[in-house]
């Protein structure tokens, strides 16, 4: 076979994967829009489940309002607690050594291959036998989500701290600097860009986020879109459901941009290299 | 350092460093276990369940704030919520469950609080009340307990209705398209239609071991739905496994939104989930399409609302028991919820002459003479209950 | 990302290691959280593995001193997943993941290679559109299958016309191992494309110059040269997939397809009997751990060859 030959075929793969990758969520977004009771069979255009109907339509109906208040509450208090942490823990755990040092990053990176059933399975036996103080719903979910997003901040921010590397803050110490000093005004600033795809990617993580939430929700005073979602899907469910999944992946990909617009204007006035690609590569916490 | 001594030293060391408080408290408690059997009335032996509290004092004024129902989904109409919601100048939120084990163990574990509890049936109320979950009513909130169908105004399972006051009444049997499987089909043993290989991938069953089980003993001609006999369970189980090899069924509770969305034709189910599939109709099908087979010899029982003991609002439970217990409050709630109120005025007359129920569906209403020739559904004692799930996990785990 | 070499270790000499009080002090908090909220955590489940049976609600009653632990109940589960009831869904749970991950490999690989390899000016383009699909949430995804697949989703009447009806959602095999397909192969594709991008392709042009054929040059330097990368993808999706059971839930929800998280999922939350969940959750567990095990002993081995 000739290479010409091969590398049309492997175009037309790819144009493939993304149509069939694409094209039910489009279709998807397009039914929130149906005249309808029916998700699945098109009888006109119309706004009744987004907003005009007082009752069931996404913006009117008190349960899916309830659910995108929750599912925001819940992604930004985490971050507020993860970021900080992940910060702190990706430094310390980069400079420690010996092997307390190993036994922090075996902790740390061990997370990442759990897969989350065993991890919300396993707080939810914790918070309702061993730590009963914690009660079900919002706050167990809030320490779940920490728990298992708590890796991806220190991965990314890891790599950040190693491409760094020392010789900016040896520099600043040897002209006078303090540690602490060297660590405020020479360190932090320079970890922003990969603060920002850390924000970005836990939110994206935590408002998505099914089976942890799940596992250590209690009613339905801590039901988040995603819950939402998996208990109707099955069922008669109008194409409200549709318009509050469209909300979700609305929301997902404004903070994307937010966060892509933020790192590659921070990229552009600190005179780094990267643009656009390395903004993706930080966010989608590939190797760059 | 062996596994478990690495497992003991970070316990310790980490929960006395953290939630030292927590974790002491968690280890006193779960040495206690209590002591002695289950409480259950059957109708041979109808039983006044045990009282560790008293009820709420008379005349106190409403809460102000939120009444938290637990409640299966789609069990209530949103209309009369709403009405209650502005008559008592409150706010109303629900929680969901979908089997009452999972209820019960989710109570007990703090993962629900509610104030009030609504479809709970007498195969739960014994665990309810030996994990002393329910306070006893105070009746003078609950006028209209009168027009509780009088024959269940001093139930077997709860004689004197200290905790409960009956809901909805239904009986098991098989739901069907009439446009894909005839009558006739269930002329011979009706249940055989369930293990047919020809509706293989268009069938389900209810996600109810204590039903589903019982159904597959009807079947097999043993009518004791509570049977603690090993060989009966175990026959039970194998014949499960018979109909998914044979039928590969589907195991839910949505009866109610499948079989008039077509997308399957044979349910085994609960005859109200019928009443609440009409108004899951797509446009321009018509109602007849949906068809019951109601058995001779079947379960026929009616579920009840209950007030948990913890409740933060239990003035406003007991108000809420009370306005779904009038006349016309009940047909508003179930127009909605389709099943048939358990009050004495709602008679099956009245709701045939409500013409909202198709020809094909009027026996899945349940008469007084249906209610009464029903077998009885009663909580198992432990050792029986654990044969029976045994039996349930070998054939939900395919 | 995951199993990325230590390259940043400086060198112990480095003026930032003299400091280990101060490191150790950032390191403490998180430290501290992921032993209380995710070690901890598997203590807890142990205890009610290996715990008792409440004589009345049939609820677990946790042991936490580990010298009490009772196995009656351990040993029943593992003869059940090894010749009882439970086999079925352990081996289907393998079955299901192993030709969800061929399937993504099958599909996946050429992207990412084209996407590394060909796709010249449009790679940036093409990069976003096929980063989308990992920004959708998963359920919405989901979502979107269970109406086209529905008894009158389109389709369904598209297949008609091929005289192909076949009900989807009702507890298909086909349509779960899709579904998991559809579900990770993001997750596969962005890694793949990671690693092969960053293969120095002048090698592979140098074998060709020196007379390879191109299926010689993959088979020979590409595939060797990436075959870290594309193990360590595999694992990445592996790892979710064992542990699913919304997906199966969502596309069939049938006993003849329900898979080992089902089972946890179905002892944990809908049912009165959680030790046999905590023990499901505790085989999976050193499952995927002697898995994971496996793989660091091979990788190890392959870079121990390489180095020789």
């Amino acid at each position: 076979m000739t290479a010409q030959r091969s590398t049309s075929r492997l175009a037309l793969i790819i144009w493939g994967y993304i149509i069939w990758s694409l094209v039910p969520v489009v279709i998807a977004i397009i039914f929130s829009f149906n005249d309808g009771r029916s998700r699945t069979v098109w009888q006109g255009f119309s706004l009744r489940w987004w907003w005009q109907d007082p009752n069931l339509s996404v913006l009117q109906n008190a349960e899916m309002r309830n659910a995108i208040f929750n599912s925001l509450v819940l992604a930004v208090a985490t971050l507020l607690i993860v970021t900080p942490l992940g910060i702190a823990l990706a430094i310390g755990s980069q400079r420690m050594h010996g092997r307390s040092a190993n036994f922090v990053q075996g902790l740390t990176s061990a997370p990442l291959i759990t897969p989350e059933i065993v991890v919300g399975s396993a707080l939810l036996i914790t918070f309702t036998r061993l730590l009963t103080a914690v009660p079900l719903g919002f706050v167990a979910q809030l320490l779940g989500n920490v728990t298992f997003s708590l890796a991806s901040v220190v991965v990314i921010v890891r790599a950040r701290l190693v491409s760094i590397g020392a010789s900016f803050e040896e520099a600043a110490r040897d002209l006078g600097a303090t540690r602490w000093q060297a660590l405020r005004f020479v360190l932090f600033p320079m970890l922003w860009p990969s603060v920002m795809a850390s924000l970005v990617v836990v939110f994206a993580t935590v408002i998505d986020d099914f089976v942890i939430t799940s596992f250590l929700s209690a009613g339905v005073s801590s039901e988040t879109v995603p819950l939402r979602i998996y208990s109707s899907v099955r069922g008669g469910a109008t194409p409200a459901l549709n318009a509050l999944a469209t909300l979700l992946v609305i929301i997902s990909f404004t903070a994307l941009i937010l966060g892509l617009f933020a790192l590659s204007t921070w990229r552009k006035r600190n005179g780094e290299r990267g643009g656009l690609r390395a903004a993706l590569a930080d966010v989608t916490q590939m190797e760059n | 350092m062996g596994r478990r001594d690495f497992l003991r030293n970070l316990a310790i060391t980490s929960g006395a460093i953290t939630f030292g408080g927590s974790l002491l408290a968690a280890c006193g408690g779960s040495t206690e276990t209590e002591s002695g059997g289950l409480s259950i009335g059957t109708p041979q032996n109808p039983i006044k369940l045990p009282v560790t509290t008293d009820a709420i004092a008379d005349g106190l004024p409403n809460e102000s704030g939120t009444l938290e129902i637990l409640n299966w989904a789609d069990y209530q109409n949103p209309d009369s919520i709403a009405i209650f919601e502005e008559k008592f100048g409150c706010k109303v939120v629900t929680s969901i469950y979908d089997t009452e084990e999972a209820a019960i163990a989710k109570l007990r574990n703090g993962t629900f609080k509610p104030d009030l509890i609504l479809g709970m049936t007498d195969t739960g109320l014994a665990k309810l009340v030996a994990a002393d979950l329910l306070q006893p009513l105070n009746k003078s909130y609950i006028p209209n307990f009168g027009n509780v169908i009088s024959g269940l105004q001093n139930p077997y399972y709860d004689l004197e209705s200290q905790y409960t006051v009956p809901y909805f009444i239904y009986g098991n049997g098989i739901g069907y398209r009439t446009d894909r499987i005839d009558k006739n089909a269930f002329a011979g043993n009706g249940y055989d239609t369930l293990w047919d290989p020809q509706f293989s991938g268009k069938l389900a069953l209810l996600d109810s071991y204590r039903d589903t089980l019982a159904m597959a003993m009807f079947r097999a001609g043993n009518f004791d739905a509570n049977t603690t006999d090993a060989a009966v369970i175990t026959k039970a189980g194998d014949d499960l496994v018979a109909l998914r090899e044979a039928t590969n069924p589907k195991v839910d509770i949505l009866a109610y939104q499948e079989l008039p969305a077509g997308n399957r034709d044979i349910n085994f189910t609960w005859s109200g989930d019928l009443f609440t599939a009409l108004q899951y109709l797509p446009e321009g099908v018509k109602p007849d399409v949906l068809g019951f087979w109601y058995p001779d010899k079947t379960i026929a029982k009616n579920d009840f609302m209950c007030v948990t003991k913890a409740a933060k609002a239990p003035v406003l439970a007991h108000q809420l028991i009370n306005f779904l217990s009038d006349t016309d409050n009940a047909l508003l709630n179930r127009e909605y919820v389709g099943y048939q109120p358990a009050l004495e005025s709602i008679t099956v007359d009245l709701l045939i002459s409500s013409g909202t129920i198709p020809e094909s569906l009027v026996d899945a209403l349940v008469t007084p003479e249906k209610y009464d020739a029903g077998i009885a559904q009663v909580s198992l004692e432990p050792q029986a209950d654990a044969l029976w799930l045994e039996q349930w996990t070998r054939f939900t785990a395919g | 990302m995951l199993f990325g070499s230590n390259s940043g270790r400086v060198s112990p000499q480095d003026k930032l290691k003299k400091s280990p009080r101060l490191w150790a002090g950032f390191a403490f908090p998180g430290t501290i959280w992921l032993i209380a909220l995710f070690a901890l955590p598997f203590y807890a489940v142990a205890c009610i593995a290996f715990g008792t049976i409440d004589p009345i609600f049939r609820d677990a009653v946790p042991q936490w001193n580990p010298l009490s632990w009772d196995f009656t109940q351990a040993r029943q589960v593992l003869t059940s997943l090894a010749t009882g009831p439970l086999r079925g869904v352990g081996l289907r749970t393998i079955v299901y993941v192993f030709c969800a991950m061929t399937l993504c490999f099958v599909v996946g690989f050429p992207i990412a290679y084209f996407l590394a390899r060909h796709a010249g000016k449009r790679k940036m383009m093409l990069l976003v559109l096929i980063i989308v699909p990992f920004w959708v949430n998963y359920l919405m995804r989901m979502l979107a299958w269970v109406n086209l697949l529905s008894v009158d989703g389109l389709f369904t009447r598209f297949m008609r016309i091929f005289g192909i009806n076949y009900n989807w959602l009702d507890g298909s095999p086909i349509t779960v191992t899709l579904g998991l397909v559809y579900g990770y192969i993001p997750f596969l594709i962005l890694p793949l494309f990671a690693t092969l991008d960053r293969l120095d392709w002048r090698l592979i042009d140098a074998a060709r110059d020196l007379g390879a054929n191109s299926r010689q040059a993959f088979r020979l330097v590409t595939l060797p040269m990436s075959r870290a990368g594309l193990v360590a993808a595999g694992v990445l999706i592996a790892l979710p997939m064992f542990g699913d059971y919304y997906t199966n839930d969502l596309l069939s929800r049938s006993p003849s397809t329900e898979m080992i998280g089902n089972q946890i999922d179905f002892f944990l939350n809908a049912s009165s009997q959680p030790q046999n969940g905590a023990l499901l959750v505790l085989t999976l567990s050193l499952f995927l751990l002697l898995l994971m095990s496996f793989y660091l002993r091979s990788t190890r081995q392959q870079s121990r060859q390489v180095t020789r």
